[in-house]
């Protein structure tokens, strides 16, 4: 994984990208949000923001176990999890 | 059940070299893996080792199994950058990794093989007015546990460590340092062979290429591991997977406190002696390196985690870019050096940062986990002390701590006060 494709900027390079958390794969009580992890080896879904770009949040799809981004799209309404 | 070894004096030197090459034999071999065990060990790393040696040798249990996926020193104890130090901020730390320093000068003894501790020091350097507080808060609270360090300035900084050139005009101007002088390097992968060789010589069954894929349970209680070579009974199941962990906990159906993250280190082309110390570097601000010099001269180097979670063991290259720089910056004489070659490994990320070593949704499953990036050197206090827990059945003080419900409860040990973020630890 060295690259990132930004829906408002394109492809970038990952340094200008920053990790923000991995979402929970259901819903659950506040503790398991915040401390439990429910190993996914497949499919992770997070937050990340366009740090060194755009500045917008983003929710990525990736297999933590190939590297392989699957989709990135701008993060936004209530459906995605709302703003982080 | 012990199995002839040689031992390695002076003595065996001799007989070796009137034998002829045939006097050695392999360090751990010809283990079959058999139907049942009093405890069957999960991952042939150090603390998987160690834990399995310490069964053995302690506790006087003779059906001890280590399965192992891949090969024996696969993982994180032959990645890391082979650094020991005991330099933590809390108690229910540093008293567990001081436990673990001094076990380490003593190893080569222990386990009858050089594991090359070498105390060279290990230099925490504060580049900025914030971080001189803090090494002197941190250094405090050791001294208070008795635990040795200095909080040096920079004329002791140069008496000790001339070759960072302390004075030297820089950026970032260095002001001084946290320096534990019993800290400093133990050769990796002799810790690996040293505890499989002695575990082995103790009677434990290392058996490579065997993958857990599933725990048999009857009853509220495990019974048993299947893997890849069929169904194995135990009495007791000990995971020690590091980076694996996530899934052990996907097997159980446990959700864990734990993120599996990626740490690079890399080292450069072997030169004459220049460093002759560790050289750590850390703040949330500017990043993160850390340096020490191989016997074989290369300079082992490695910083902050890549940042998201990983099962790939691919490092990525800004994250390389940013070490190099940060090495660069503290010891400029190094800046034309080549590196040689770069590798990372899959670290079991904890919420707090600390480890855990408790029971596992079953009374008769353990798990040893959540070593972050300080797995190695904690691998002595971590077998003995896991060793303890599984024969006996209770947890010994110095990992009460280490509980898994302390999340639940709200007793984190929190060492950077980072927030339940494994990213930032």
């Amino acid at each position: 994984m060295t690259r990132l494709v930004c829906p408002f900027c394109g492809p970038r390079e990952l340094r200008e990208f920053e990790f923000y958390k991995t979402l929970p794969a259901g819903p659950g009580s506040a503790f398991a949000r915040i401390y439990e992890r429910v190993d996914r080896p497949e499919l992770s879904i997070e937050h990340w923001q366009h740090v060194e770009g755009c500045r917008g949040w983003l929710l990525v799809y990736r297999n933590p176990t190939t590297g392989a981004v699957l989709e990135t799209r701008l993060l936004g309404g209530a459906a995605e999890g709302g703003a982080p | 059940m012990k199995r002839p070894t040689r031992g390695y004096s002076a003595w065996a030197l001799m007989r070796a070299w009137l034998a002829g090459s045939g006097y050695w034999r392999p360090l751990w071999s010809g283990h079959t893996l058999k139907d049942a065990y009093d405890v069957v060990v999960v991952g042939a790393g150090g603390h998987g080792l160690a834990t399995a040696f310490h069964l053995a040798r302690d506790h006087g249990i003779e059906r001890v199994a280590v399965l192992e996926k891949r090969l024996v020193g696969y993982g994180n104890v032959g990645r890391n950058t082979t650094i020991v130090r005991s330099n933590y901020l809390l108690p229910e730390n540093h008293y567990f990794y001081e436990d673990s320093l001094r076990r380490y000068e003593t190893l080569s003894k222990d386990l009858n093989y050089n594991v090359m501790y070498s105390p060279r020091g290990a230099v925490d350097l504060a580049l900025s007015d914030d971080d001189f507080p803090a090494l002197a808060r941190r250094g405090n609270a050791m001294l208070l546990a008795g635990i040795d360090v200095e909080l040096m300035d920079v004329a002791a900084l140069e008496r000790f460590c001339p070759e960072l050139e302390p004075r030297r005009q820089r950026r970032f101007p260095i002001l001084g340092a946290l320096v534990q002088r019993r800290g400093g390097t133990v050769r990796h992968d002799a810790v690996a062979w040293g505890y499989a060789r002695a575990a082995s010589a103790h009677g434990v069954d290392i058996i490579e290429d065997c993958e857990v894929i599933g725990v048999r349970t009857s009853g509220g209680a495990a019974t048993g591991v299947e893997t890849n070579r069929g169904h194995v009974r135990a009495e007791r199941i000990v995971f020690a997977t590091a980076g694996h962990t996530g899934m052990i906990g996907a097997m159980l159906g446990v959700p864990l406190p734990i993120e599996t993250h990626l740490l690079q280190a890399m080292v450069t082309e072997p030169v004459k002696p220049l460093l002759h110390t560790v050289l750590v570097y850390v703040s949330p601000g500017h990043g993160e390196v850390y340096i020490s010099q191989s016997d074989r001269g290369g300079l082992v180097m490695g910083g902050h985690l890549d940042g998201f979670p990983s099962y790939t063991r691919e490092g990525r290259w800004d994250r390389l870019e940013d070490v190099a720089q940060g090495a660069v910056e503290l010891l400029p004489q190094i800046g034309a050096i080549k590196i040689l070659r770069q590798w990372a490994g899959t670290n079991d990320m904890t919420m707090d940062g600390s480890p855990v070593i408790d029971r596992l949704r079953y009374d008769n499953v353990f798990l040893n986990a959540g070593w972050c990036y300080g797995g190695f050197k904690t691998i002595p206090a971590s077998g003995a002390a896991c060793a303890t827990l599984v024969a006996t059945g209770s947890a010994p003080d110095l990992i009460k701590a280490f509980r898994l419900s302390r999340f639940a409860t709200g007793h984190l040990l929190d060492e950077r006060g980072g927030g339940p973020f494994p990213a930032r630890q």
